[in-house]
């Protein structure tokens, strides 16, 4: 099998039996569908075989006026005809079965060595559309059973099965009919494969140069229409358009020829099948209904070629996009799980000493020493320029990176001693990125705490002050929020992450640009609601914004390229001439 | 044509073939008489290789027409409902459908349709030849072919429409896949990742079982199909052997039938393979007729256009009205002036009613009532093109183009030279970022502005308006996503903008408004307050409540 693979270098072997691993767990299942799938192509040719040579023997015997025993072809003729018909009605069951609990395995596959990998090792892959990328390469995992295995299977075992059939009445039939099987199910599928590589890629390049254009075209038409340019964009998705068609006109000439030779090959199978036969009529070697029986067995055996191109297809593809789950799976976590149980914190202050940081070997460090304390109950607010490393330390905090050098202390003990699931726990996170699921408002709360009642989650949304705007939602609480939270408002979205915090009930909350992006309206109420999530708690604000430090917290420390250059009260660090002041009037100008 | 053609060569190849049987084995001539007729099916087979390349070639053809005018239709409709229209909706959606969905319907030409048509000549053109032959095979064709069509729709009926429902559960696990990856990090974060597993599990099980339930429908059609095809080519064949013992016909005529019934099947059973390509389409269908069906805007009847003036530009809203849709007015009434030369600001929340006056400015939408003027002349009665080239915009959410950065600026004035581009990029405050890009003015952007950041799009927008040097100069929210080196940098560079044009500014926040001369405060789609910064400061109405607002939350007025 594996020598049929488009480039068989050793890391796509591996890649390949990886693959085949994968799909180890439903052999079972997997073999019944072949198994059926087999007998349903053999009971065809066994149909058409008995066939001619059941009406040649009966014209050889109603012309000699003798009588025959026509009972058993008779009966073999009705056996093969339910065989092929119930056997085709099972084979598909069996095999969308096995298709099915695969699918569901695979996800759950992909999904288990994912979750540890979130969302340090994923950072070089980010794009929008890396989870899109995902999914479609494991739906076209999905069809690697169905749409390889159980042709390539069928298909060496049928071939085998027929042309051993064939070499009991003649080798001669039976060596041309493996030569014509072999060139219609492998030698013609390789070929056009390689033929249609340069036009396949075209056609990729010149569907995503299409789409990109088009994008261009509708979503820029505002500036377009501005700065001029609506013409020439149209002109150009037209003439992209145009190299696509070209592109698919390659291909399906291809297509043509290879549907074409499949003809062909087929028609010279039959061809040459008779011809050798021919002689071996007069020398007795071969009874007169045994060519016609022939002739038709070698016809229907093709059957067993025919899915064979879109076989190699599918696994070109497959095995690309095996390729690059691996790759994404294959990575190391980026923080490892102590041996041993979580200790119990003290309380939840924080202790930080000459922390360091880089995302990896070769990027410039990001902390550079960060000295930082946060006492239990205390309220700090950590402020500096984009790219000083405030978010960074957040990544650390919560464990999804790991630090080079220094200590950060949670409640009295190394970070590193906590298990991360204990940690997080212990921390709740409001970020100007939290994610919203397509799910209801409820069920985007209850993340935060399963076992919440419905008093609890009402509680949390009425200070996060949320609870009236659900409540005018039409099915309230029960509402679907849609893709990405694609009902509720920058500002709204906002406070239900700030409600999901307060469910989560945690002793050290981390705020990260909470107002981020917000007009001034909606950051003010936004604040008035983080003022009350803040109580009884140990608060770490992270932000650029400066004048709303007064009022929410007691200290501020700056944060200037990876260290901590000042800290104090608001109102000091005002009044001296420092960092803090000279952030503050940038800002304000 | 080339179907029929192929018809009759199947029927001819079948009978050289069954007199080359007959010859050899009933009558049991020679091998060398024999061969000569053989030897004839050989051009045959050449002819039919031949025909399929023409008939593969005939179908693209076609279709490859058919999804050259209907993309072109379906792109340039888009473009006439106009911006507003497309804002309202997801645009990759409507790129994939310009691209992908429209290459769907080319399946359904190319290959759906020639099959559907071969699938009722190729039976035809056999019965034709098997009728004369032998009328007893003829007829069980004849009687089990309507069958299958027949079970078809029936099955098909019921299949397709539970077929549908399976496709959109197949939709929602995907997109409950797809969720949990993209909120994987949260999930982490609630330390419910874990427990997602087992949802993803679930629903996937619920799937299987659900699908498996239908499925044991569906391929019922499958199995009737088969059964018939298969059971009636065991009929013909057994009656044929019958009557053959019999001495009622003869041995060509009765294997020539039987060469030809599995041929007749044939078309009607690779119909369903190719019936994914016709689901496939109609999907498509839906997406693209939808989107031809919307109506375009109503054009307004052509007027007299008279030229856009060379000067200044001052701009008056009269009592303008304007709704989106019919009940939910974003201008009730607004009038105000935003003088020429002068730099206005306005002000408001969202929902207040500035995009929109910036969209009519625009003429992405005309106002319902009243009147925009531009120097006293009627907005409406400039020609649309030539009052464009006299603005200049910089929106809230700037669209990067596929190309390289100077591409980007230079869609302004293609004719500008990289010099003008430079001291554009320079004006905007975007030259240094763009020197420390991996090649600089020529660095390649990806698709959507992938690669710069919110402020770098902004600066690029605003390099565009620089290099444009259009009298009126539009800004909607120029400052938002920067930072405050940054953004105290491009207020720097918008005074220069402003110098010598009109300009009008939509803001959301304050600490834009330093630049401002006068103040318009929009308040649902009216016009509350308007007059100079310092003045209305001191009135202590609308806009001091507002700038008080900004002050708290880290703006200076």
């Amino acid at each position: 099998m594996s020598s049929r693979m488009p480039s068989p270098g050793t890391s796509s072997r591996a890649d390949f039996w990886r693959l085949i691993k994968l799909l180890l767990p439903y052999k079972g299942w997997m073999a019944a569908g072949c198994a059926l799938s087999l007998a349903t192509l053999l009971a065809n040719v066994g149909l058409m075989a008995v066939s001619g040579w059941f009406i040649t023997s009966m014209a050889l015997a109603g012309l000699a006026g003798a009588t025959m025993n026509y009972f058993t072809p008779a009966a073999l003729i009705r056996f093969f005809a339910i065989v092929r018909t119930g056997g085709r009605y099972l084979e598909r069951l069996v095999t969308h079965e096995a298709t099915f609990r695969l699918l569901s395995e695979l996800r759950v596959w992909f999904y288990a060595r994912l979750e540890p990998l979130a969302p340090a090792r994923l950072m070089k892959y980010r794009s929008p559309d890396l989870a899109n990328r995902i999914q479609a390469d494991i739906d076209t995992l999905d069809q690697v059973y169905l749409n390889f295995v159980v042709p390539v299977v069928v298909a060496a075992l049928g071939i085998a099965i027929m042309v051993t059939a064939l070499a009991f009445f003649s080798g001669r039939v039976a060596i041309a009919a493996f030569v014509f099987l072999l060139l219609a199910g492998v030698g013609l599928p390789i070929y056009t494969r390689k033929r249609g590589d340069k036009p396949g890629t075209l056609l990729v390049e010149s569907r995503s140069a299409l789409r990109s254009a088009a994008v261009d075209g509708l979503q820029g038409l505002a500036e377009l229409r501005v700065y001029g340019g609506v013409e020439r964009q149209a002109q150009r998705v037209m003439d992209i358009s145009g190299q696509h068609i070209q592109a698919q006109r390659s291909l399906s000439r291809l297509n043509g020829f290879s549907q074409g030779s499949l003809g062909l090959l087929v028609n010279l199978a039959l061809w040459c099948a008779v011809l050798l036969a021919l002689p071996l009529l007069g020398s007795g070697v071969l009874q007169s209904p045994e060519l016609p029986m022939l002739a038709l067995f070698v016809l229907a055996s093709f059957e067993a070629v025919l899915p064979l191109p879109r076989a190699l297809q599918v696994l070109g593809e497959a095995l690309a996009a095996a390729r690059r789950l691996f790759e994404i799976i294959d990575a190391e976590p980026a923080v490892k799980s102590p041996a041993g149980p979580s200790p119990v914190p003290e309380d939840s202050s924080l202790q930080i000493r000459g922390l360091e940081f880089r995302y990896d070997e070769a990027a410039p460090w990001v902390l550079k020493g960060l000295d930082l304390e946060l006492p239990e109950g205390g309220r700090l607010a950590l402020v500096g320029a984009s790219g000083a490393g405030k978010s960074s330390l957040v990544q650390l905090l919560v464990r999804f990176w790991e630090y080079q050098a220094g200590e950060i202390r949670l409640g009295g003990h190394d970070l590193r001693e906590y298990q991360a699931a204990d940690l997080r726990e212990r921390i709740a996170v409001v970020s100007q990125d939290a994610y919203l699921f397509n799910a209801t408002v409820l069920e985007n709360l209850l993340l935060a705490r399963p076992s919440a009642t419905e008093g609890e989650v009402v509680e949390a949304c009425q200070t996060a002050r949320i609870h009236d705007f659900i409540m005018t939602l039409p099915e309230g609480y029960h509402t679907e929020l849609g893709e990405a939270g694609a009902r509720l408002s920058g500002g709204q979205a906002r406070r239900v992450a700030v409600a999901r915090a307060l469910l989560k009930n945690a002793p050290l909350l981390i705020l990260d640009e909470p107002t981020e992006g917000l007009d001034a309206v909606t950051e003010q109420e936004l604040l008035a609601a983080l003022d009350l999530l803040m109580q009884g708690r140990s608060v770490l604000l992270i932000t650029h914004r400066l004048t709303m430090l007064a009022h929410l917290v007691d200290n501020v420390a700056v944060i200037e390229e990876g260290r901590i250059v000042e800290q104090g009260t608001v109102v000091k660090l005002m009044a001296s001439d420092g960092p803090f002041r000279r952030l503050h009037d940038a800002l304000g100008a | 044509m080339l179907g029929m053609a192929n018809g009759i060569l199947v029927i001819l190849q079948a009978w050289l073939l069954a007199f080359v049987i007959n010859a050899a084995v009933l009558r049991h001539e020679s091998e060398a008489s024999v061969l000569p007729w053989l030897w004839l099916l050989l051009p045959l087979f050449i002819i039919r290789f031949f025909l399929a390349l023409a008939s593969e070639r005939a179908a693209f053809e076609g279709a490859a027409e058919m999804q050259k005018v209907l993309r072109e239709q379906l792109y340039n409709h888009c473009q006439a409902l106009g911006p507003l229209w497309l804002a309202s909706r997801a645009s990759g959606d409507l790129a994939n459908r310009v691209a992908t969905g429209i290459e769907a319907l080319h399946g359904y030409y190319a290959r759906w349709l020639p099959n559907r048509a071969l699938s009722v000549l190729l039976p035809l053109t056999i019965l034709v030849a098997v009728f004369p032959t032998d009328w007893v095979s003829g007829l069980v064709l004849v009687l089990t072919a309507p069958f299958i069509p027949v079970f078809m729709i029936l099955i098909g009926k019921g299949a397709e429409e539970l077929n549908q429902r399976q496709w959109r559960q197949l939709a929602r696990m995907s997109g409950r896949f797809l969720d949990a990856l993209q909120g994987l990090t949260t999930l982490k974060l609630f330390n419910a990742s874990r427990h997602e597993a087992q949802v993803v599990a679930d629903i996937s099980e619920d799937y299987r079982t659900s699908t498996m339930k239908v499925l044991r429908v569906a391929f019922l059609s499958s199995l009737v199909l088969e059964f018939l095809s298969t059971v009636s080519i065991a009929v013909v064949a057994v009656l044929i052997g019958f009557r053959l013992l019999w001495g009622e016909i003869a041995f060509l005529p009765g294997f020539f039938v039987l060469l030809l019934a599995p041929e007749y099947y044939l078309p009607l059973r690779s119909l369903g393979a190719h019936y994914h390509a016709r689901m496939e389409a109609i999907g498509a269908a839906e997406g693209v007729v939808e989107i031809l069906q919307t109506p375009l805007p109503d054009r307004m009847p052509r007027q007299e256009t008279v030229p856009v003036p060379d000067t200044l530009l001052g701009v008056q809203f009269q009592s303008v009205e304007f709704a989106y849709e019919p009940g939910r007015p974003a201008l009730r009434g607004a009038t105000f002036n935003a003088e020429a030369g002068c730099v206005t600001a306005l002000v408001g929340t969202s929902g207040a009613g500035k995009s929109t006056v910036m969209n009519l400015l625009l003429g992405f939408a005309k106002p319902q009532h009243g009147s925009i003027r531009i120097n006293n002349l009627d907005l409406a009665r400039f020609d649309e093109a030539a009052w464009l080239e006299h603005v200049a915009w910089v929106p809230q959410h700037p669209h990067v183009f596929a190309g390289t950065l100077r591409d980007n600026i230079r869609m302004a004035r293609p004719e500008a030279t990289d010099e003008e581009v430079e001291a554009a990029a320079r004006a905007a405050g975007a030259h240094d970022f763009i020197l420390a890009m991996p090649q600089r003015y020529h660095t390649p952007i990806g698709e959507r502005g992938a690669g710069l950041s919110g402020g770098e799009v902004q600066r690029l927008a605003l390099a565009r308006a620089f290099l444009k040097n259009a009298p009126l100069v539009l800004l909607d929210e120029a400052t938002a996503h920067l930072d405050g080196h940054t953004q105290a940098a491009v207020i720097d560079a918008i005074a220069e903008l402003a110098r010598g044009r009109t300009v009008i500014m939509a803001a959301h926040r304050l600490s834009t408004l330093a630049l401002a001369h006068h103040v318009v405060v929009l308040e649902e789609g009216r016009v509350a307050e308007a007059g100079e910064r310092a003045a209305l400061m001191a009135s202590g109405r609308s806009f001091a409540r507002l700038a008080r607002i900004g002050n708290a939350t880290g703006a200076t007025a």
